[in-house]
Parts: structure tokens; sequence; C-alpha cells
């Protein structure tokens, strides 16, 4: 589940601990030092629940849902429902549907159907959504979420006999409401932990890839839509616990407590602390509550709030009585067009220990050593010596005809050229063999697996991983993370091929210096060979490479032809390699392969092809065949 | 028989509104991509010039065309002060940020006017019906019907016919492409949301005669239903959007007098739920969201 425990589960739960000091620590501080109301921070504690299950999902996945406060709804009514003592019940609600008037399990009975009833919901959600194929920044995917919440209040507003309908609401009679924050502690602190560690979890991890590019991490073996599917599990469950802690500590549920205000809270919230980040849900909860506090305060009595007499009549059109509202509001429309990231953007507070904590055990020690590269051509495991054939493949798109029985073949310790003019279909015939690309016909099949049609994950898995012509880094990952995410895939997809050393690729794709650095910070060379070091993390049969010499100089693509070689080698690949670069094709590949117009002209040892009529024809344009 | 041509009649009538929201939304989607939550504020926005207007002694002559020019101007000040900022952001930006206007311009009238509903006299004829045959039309839906059916003539003519409407449908069609060849992203945006005004403002004539009232909220009811409908027609055709906007006016009231009470007051989490389901089952069929990208 976690890659390394020290980073992923020690620290992060020595970080939550601290987290959970600090923001429970404000609180009493306030209520105390402060003389400040208890309710507020009572409220603060639950809103900061909700926003962490809120943050699970959005921050992992990118995907923007107005729903979790719907799912809130759902877990509100559930915990009432089941908790409300049936006396009480009654008055309200006598004739309630399935027998649930008589219904009588107490709160912690009530919290775990109420959790379990999300969860339920939620599955079901979660695979409409990846019906509707949800992906970061998806509108369809958010207009679904939306669905929900409009759905669900409905449905409490119409439902009298179930939810008590839309004045009366249901409320409590267990002993009062909540006697004591215990439960309240315990639940924040368990949120803390749990959007943590999924943060830092194999799971979450890839999800985090696939936030940053879905296509890439598809690549890599990465099946976002099961990515999301567990995250979104995850989310709703601390959402459920906290909307059920909420309606404990009010007393009462109604339609509205769980619609469009509070959605707006929570969002504004986790916005404004960095959506990305744990520790950003947090602070935006303690700015955002602070500033709706203050706000109101200032409404009421201005400047006096601070004990200055100063005159403030000249402010009277700000020190108004709703306030508050505008600052929720402006807090989101400015955050969103000057900082849309949030405070932190995805600074977290267990990434930066376990940094401080890496250089202060480095400090004074030797520059790290260079982990030794031991080239592993010959040797696989089984099922290794399987051939990459791809054969009578055609494509339309339209009335164009971009592969008309094109094909490919590779042996394992082959490096195979696929060259062809502009428009030849090369980049096409890699989308195939990928699956990023369906064929109208034609056969891809790897050793004796057929995988004509199979979803590009699953391709990858099986051993085919690819590069792109125009880069598909995971940019706001650092360099590490980029590579780790395939070896993390690799590690339980490719278990016949002996484990990818992260760092070993690292070092020999001369990203070792820079393997903390963002992605998106790095030059284009640097770029390219992360993307090589990436595939080759996956333990991948073969790489297919999209012309990774695109855009370099000469002295950059002939050190390519070494750096391409050496990966492959590292991790025992074929190589199927697109390029135009005539100098990079003959100085790296045995066999070369020539398109045009969608068809093979011509296949042989690099001069073979050179040589080759057909292919002079096609690049210079002469007819063929003298 | 009769009923189900009553209920055409009224549908139109209805839809007629949507249809103009919905392509508002649609104009809006095409340039910038952006699913606009804060459409309906132009209805608020009017809604309080309307007020200020009528109670202050104007005629509805001279209200209607406040109307409509109050509702392009905020467009165009929304688009300026908040939308231009986050141009080419991604769709979490992007939705965000008008949900974020919307909720501004509901604070302000919340601060500065009041939470309480604002009401002003309605023109005398919105209630006036007269008979064909046994059927009850009222002379609003009728005015409803053909200021709708020329509003939508002319922005067709408009965007078949100008070059603006050219640049419009071009950068709707594949927005850098457009830019790539020498479209200015600057005047077009603009020009849509202006566009998006003017219908917006058109509906809000109607919106406004009928309600005879605003609250700071009122902008929600009408943003959802054009969103709604621009949804059903497929986000980025703009004639799925009017379609999609006649398609939800018809189904409202088909619904509200075919069912139960209690069910039909559901309309609207059924009208999201049937989205939703489409989304779902049809993700590529009626949304025309282009997902190409190279690879």
């Amino acid at each position: 589940m976690f890659p390394d425990l020290r980073r992923d589960v020690f620290v992060p739960v020595a970080a939550g601990l601290v987290l959970f000091g600090l923001f429970v620590g404000a609180g009493l501080f306030y209520q105390g030092a402060l003389g400040g109301q208890e309710r507020l921070v009572t409220f603060a504690i639950i809103d900061a629940i909700l926003v962490l299950g809120l943050q699970v999902y959005v921050g992992n996945t990118g995907i923007l849902s107005f729903g979790h406060i719907g799912f809130g709804a759902v877990a509100g009514y559930a915990f009432a429902l089941m908790a409300i003592d049936p006396v009480e019940k009654a008055k309200r609600i006598s004739d309630a549907p399935f027998g649930l008037t008589d219904v009588h399990l107490g709160p912690w009975a009530g919290l775990a159907v109420a959790v379990a009833v999300v969860l339920v919901v939620g599955a079901v959600v979660g695979i409409g959504l990846a019906r509707s194929g949800a992906e970061s920044g998806a509108v369809s995917a958010t207009v679904i979420t939306l669905a929900l919440l409009f759905v669900t209040h409905e449905v409490a507003r119409n439902w009298p006999d179930l939810t008590g309908g839309d004045r009366a609401g249901l409320s409590f009679k267990i002993g009062g409401a909540l006697d004591s924050r215990t439960p309240l502690y315990l639940g924040l602190l368990g949120a803390i932990l749990v959007a943590l560690l999924y943060a830092r979890s194999r799971g979450g991890r890839m999800a985090q890839a696939a936030r940053e590019d879905d296509l890439a991490a598809r690549a890599m073996g990465v099946n976002p839509l099961v990515q999301q599917m567990v995250a979104l599990l995850i989310s709703v469950s601390v959402v459920s616990v906290g909307a059920s802690l909420r309606v404990y500590e009010k007393g009462s549920i109604l339609p509205s407590d769980f619609f469009f205000n509070l959605t707006l809270v929570t969002l504004v919230m986790l916005i404004v602390g960095g959506r990305r980040s744990v520790t950003g849900a947090l602070l935006g909860v303690a700015v955002i509550t602070a500033g709706r506090e203050l706000a109101r305060r200032m409404g009421q009595d201005g400047f006096e709030l601070f004990g200055l007499g100063l005159d403030d009549a000249p402010l009277d059109w700000i020190f108004r009585e709703n306030l508050k509202t505008v600052f929720l509001g402006v807090a989101m429309l400015g955050f969103m067009v000057w900082r849309p990231d949030g405070l932190l953007d995805d600074w977290d507070l267990d990434r930066w220990l376990h940094a401080r904590l890496r250089r202060w055990r480095e400090r004074g020690a030797e520059a790290p050593e260079v982990p030794e590269v031991v080239p592993d051509l010959v040797e696989g495991g089984p099922g290794d010596e399987a051939v990459l054939v791809a054969d009578g493949v055609t494509v339309s798109f339209g009335g164009f005809r971009a592969l008309d029985g094109a094909g490919l073949e590779v042996g394992r310790h082959e490096v195979l050229g696929v060259i062809g003019p502009n428009g030849a279909g090369k980049t096409t015939l890699l989308n195939v063999v990928t699956g990023l690309v369906g064929s109208d016909s034609g056969r891809v099949a790897l050793g004796g697996a057929d995988l004509s049609g199979a979803p590009s994950h699953r391709i990858a898995r099986s051993g085919l991983v690819r590069t792109f012509q125009n880069l598909r880094l995971f940019g706001s990952l650092t360099v590490r993370e980029n590579v780790e995410v395939s070896a993390l895939v690799a590690s339980s997809t490719r278990r016949h091929r002996p484990p990818p050393d992260v760092d070993g690729l690292l070092v020999a794709a001369g990203l070792w210096d820079v393997r903390f650095r963002r992605a998106r910070e790095l030059d284009y060379g640097t770029s390219r060979r992360l993307e090589l070091a990436r595939a080759a993390a996956m333990s991948p049969s073969f790489l297919l490479l999209d012309e990774p010499t695109s855009g370099m100089s000469d002295a950059e693509s002939e050190a390519m032809v070494d750096q391409v070689r050496r990966m492959a080698g590292l991790v025992g690949a074929g190589v199927v390699v697109i390029d135009h670069d005539l100098n990079f094709i003959t100085g790296i590949c045995d066999r070369v392969t020539c398109l045009d117009a969608g068809q093979v002209i011509a296949t042989g040892t690099p001069d073979e092809v050179q040589a080759h009529p057909a292919v002079r024809a096609a690049y210079l344009g002469t007819s063929g065949g003298g | 028989m009769v009923e189900l041509l009553q209920n055409l009649i009224d549908g139109l009538g209805r839809g007629s509104i949507y249809a103009l929201l919905a392509l508002g939304v649609a104009v809006v989607f095409g340039v910038m991509h952006l699913l606009n939550f804060a459409h309906g504020e132009l209805i608020t926005v009017s809604g309080y010039a309307a007020y200020w207007a009528l109670n202050d002694g104007w005629s509805w002559y001279l209200t209607v065309p406040l109307i409509v020019v109050v509702a392009v101007l905020t467009s165009l000040v929304i688009e300026r002060v908040a939308f231009s900022r986050v141009r080419g952001a991604d769709q979490f930006t992007l939705l965000l940020t008008s949900f974020g206007v919307h909720f501004v311009v509901f604070a302000i009238f919340l601060l500065y006017v009041s939470a309480s509903v604002k009401t002003f006299p309605r023109p005398g004829w919105v209630t006036n019906t007269y008979a064909v045959g046994s059927l009850r039309i009222e002379v609003f839906d009728t005015v409803v019907i053909v200021v709708t059916l020329l509003t939508l003539a002319g922005t067709t003519w408009v965007l078949q016919r100008t070059t603006f409407g050219l640049s419009l449908r071009a950068a709707a069609a594949d927005f850098d492409t457009a830019r790539l060849m020498g479209i200015r992203s600057d005047s077009v945006i603009r020009g849509a949301f202006a566009l998006s005004g003017l219908l917006a403002g058109i509906a809000s004539v109607f919106w406004l005669m009928r309600a005879g009232s605003t609250v700071p909220s009122a902008g929600i009811d009408p943003m959802l239903k054009g969103v709604l409908a621009a949804l059903i027609g497929g986000l980025g055709s703009l004639r799925g959007a009017v379609l999609g906007g006649f398609a939800l006016g018809m189904a409202e009231v088909l619904l509200r007098s075919r069912l139960p009470d209690s069910v039909a007051s559901l309309t609207e989490g059924v009208v999201f739920l049937l989205i939703a389901l489409l989304f779902i089952f049809r993700p590529q069929g009626l949304v025309a969201v282009d997902h190409a990208e190279r690879v």
C-alpha cells in the first residue's frame, strides 16, 4: 500500500498529529484566552472534517465536485433516522416507510449505518462518473455531482414521511446534542490521518498522476477510473462522518442544512487553503472561519470591534449586516482569479518534514553514492522472449484512411525504427498498438497474448509502454514521483520482471540532481529524458518512443542514442522508435520500417531501407520504382 | 387533444425564455469553454434596475430597453472584471470563477438592498388571455413566442451573415485554430458576452414581467434553466441549446400538468437526474464538448 514506510506512513502520521494539535490548539486558544464563542470552534472542527473529506476526492483527482454535501445530506438523514429516539421520531414522522419510525440504534451504530448507506450511494454515483468519462476538470462529471446535490435536496424536501419535510425536519432528543467534544476530536484526527495517508498511498499517487495527465497515466498502466472510485469512496466516508457529527451537534436536520450554502462554504475553504494539500484544507477552514466571523462582527460593530473609537461613518457602506456573505463570495472569486491554487498550492507539512529530515541525515555526508547501473540485456523472466506483432492495421478518421493494412514486427533485444514522411501514419500506428486509438481492423499481439482493442492501461501492464511526441509529464509531481508512479504500477503488475530500481533509473537518465524538482520546471531535453525514465520504470517488454529527439540539437540527439540504449538495456526491453532524424535512426536501429500513406513500403536494415527506391520516392516525392 | 395542444402552447411560451437563456450560455461556452453559472445574475441585476425604474414612475415601455441595456452592460462588466482574467484556465478555475461571480452579485444585493422580496407593478396585459376555439391562450405567451422567434431569426442572421458571426462560430468550433487564422480573440469573446447579455436581457424582460418581483437570489432559477437547457442540447452546439430550451419548457409543462402534485414539485430534480443519466449513458453522443487531443 505504501511505497516507503518512513516517508509515506511515519512522517505523515507525525505531521497529522502536529496539524491536529495546531488546529485544535488554535481553537482552544481562541475560545479560552480570547473569550471567543465555543460554538464557532465546534463548527470549525466539523467543517474541517467535511472539507478534508472533500479534499480527498477533489484534491487527488482534480474533479470539481458540488455533490459532496449531497452525500452529506444522505448521511445526515440516515444518521438521524437511526439515532433518534422512536418516541421523538413518532412526533414528526409517525408513518415512516420501511418501519423506520421504530428503529433505534443509538449514535454509534447510526454513524456506521450512515457511512454504509453513503458508500452504496457513492458506488452508484462513482460508476456513473466513470461512465461519463470523468477526468481532471471534466464538466460532465461536475454536472453529475451538481445533479446529485439537487436530487438529494429535492427528495429530502418532498418526502416528508421520511425526512420530516421542508420546515419541520427531524430533531434530536438523545440526551440533547453532543455533550462533549471527544467524538469531534476523534473524527477530526481520523479525517486528517485518512487524508494524509491516502495522498501518500499507492492509490493516491496513481490518482494524482491521472489528475496531472489522464492519458499519460493510462499509458503508464494506471486505470484512473478505479483510482477515482477509491478516492470517492474514501472521501464520502469521511464526509458522512462529518455530516453525522454536524447533525448530532446541531440536534436537528433540515433539507437546507446540506445544500448550496454549505457546499459554497466548504468549497471556498478548500480552494482558499489549497485543494491539493491536506495542510491547506485545514488552513482554509481556519482562515475562512476567522474571516467570516471577523466580517460578521465588523458588519455589526465596525471598528469598535477593535476598541477603536474611530469614526467609521464614512465606511457605513461596508460595515453592514451581511458582510460575511460578501466575504465568502469575494474570497472565492478573488482566489480563483489571482491564486487558483490557493494559499499553499500542494505544500504539505509531512512532505516538508520529510525533506528536512532527509537533508538533516545527509548533512555533512558525501554526496549520495551513485547507485550502480547493472545492464541486464539478456536475462528476462518467463514469457519474455515475446515478440511484438502488429498486423493489417487499418484506421480511418472520417473519410481519411490514416492506416491501410500497416504493421510491424519486433523481437526482444532489438531496436526497430519507424520512419516515413509526415502524415504517413507513424504516430497513429503507435497509438493503435498502445490502445489510444481504436482500429477498424487488424491485430496487435505481444507474445501469445492478443492485445487488439484492449484498454491502454492493460496494454501498458502487458509490457508495451510509450512516450509521447508532445511531452506528457505529471507536471506538478516531482521528477522522482513521476518515475515512482510507473514503478508502483510495475511492482504489482509486472511481477515476473526484476523490480525497477527508481534511483538507478534516475542516475542512469542523468536526473539524480533534479529528482526533487517539479517536472514542469524542467528544460526540454531533461523532460525528454524523464519521459524515457518514467516509461522504463514500468519494466516494459517493449519501449515505444514517439519522436524522442524532436526539437533537439544534433549533439543532444546523438546523446539520445546512448540514452535510449542504456535505459532499454537497464530494464531489458526491446525498442520501437519513431523519428525524423535519420542520423539518430541509423545510429540506434537494428532494423527500420518505412510507412507511407498508411502502408508499409519497406523493411530492413537502415542502409537497405534508405537505399530502397520506394522510400526515396516517398521522401523526395518523385515517382518510385526506378 | 385540446389539453395537449394547450400544454404545447404553454410549453412553447415557457421554452422560449429558456431557449434565449440557453443560447446565451452556449455562446459563451463556445468561445471560452466556460459553463457560466453566473448567467442568471444578468437577470438579478436587470431585475433591480427594473425595480428602481418602475417604482420611480417609469413606464414599462421605457423600462424594457433599460433592462436589455443593463443586461448587456452587466455581461460586459462581468467579463472584464472576472472572466477575462481566467481565460485559458482549467475547467476547475473557470467553473468556480463563475460560481464566485454569482455569489458576489448575490451578496452585493443582500448587502445594499435587502434580503427581502422587492416587488414592482407588472404590465396589465400579462394575465390577459384570448380564446381560439376551446384553447385559452395568454397574450403574454404569444408575445414571448413571437419576440423569441424574431430574436432567434436575428441571431441566426448575425451568426450566418456577419464577420462577427463567422468568427464566433469558428471560435466555437476550434478556438486555437480560429485565433491562428487571425480572429481577434479579445473582440470575439467580448462580442460573445455582449450577445449573451442581449439574449439574457430579452429573456429578462419576460422573466420580470411575469415575476413582478426580484430578490438577491433571483438569478439562481433562470441560471439553472439556461445551464440545464444548454446541457440538454449539448454544450458545444448553439442550435442544440435552443432546442434544449424548448424541450425543457415542454417537459416542465407536461410534468406539471400530468403528474400528481407530489411528484410535479420534483421537476428540477427530475431534469437534473435525466441530464446526469444522459452524461452517464451517452457520454460522447449528445454532448459536443470537444475532447479530441493530439497525442
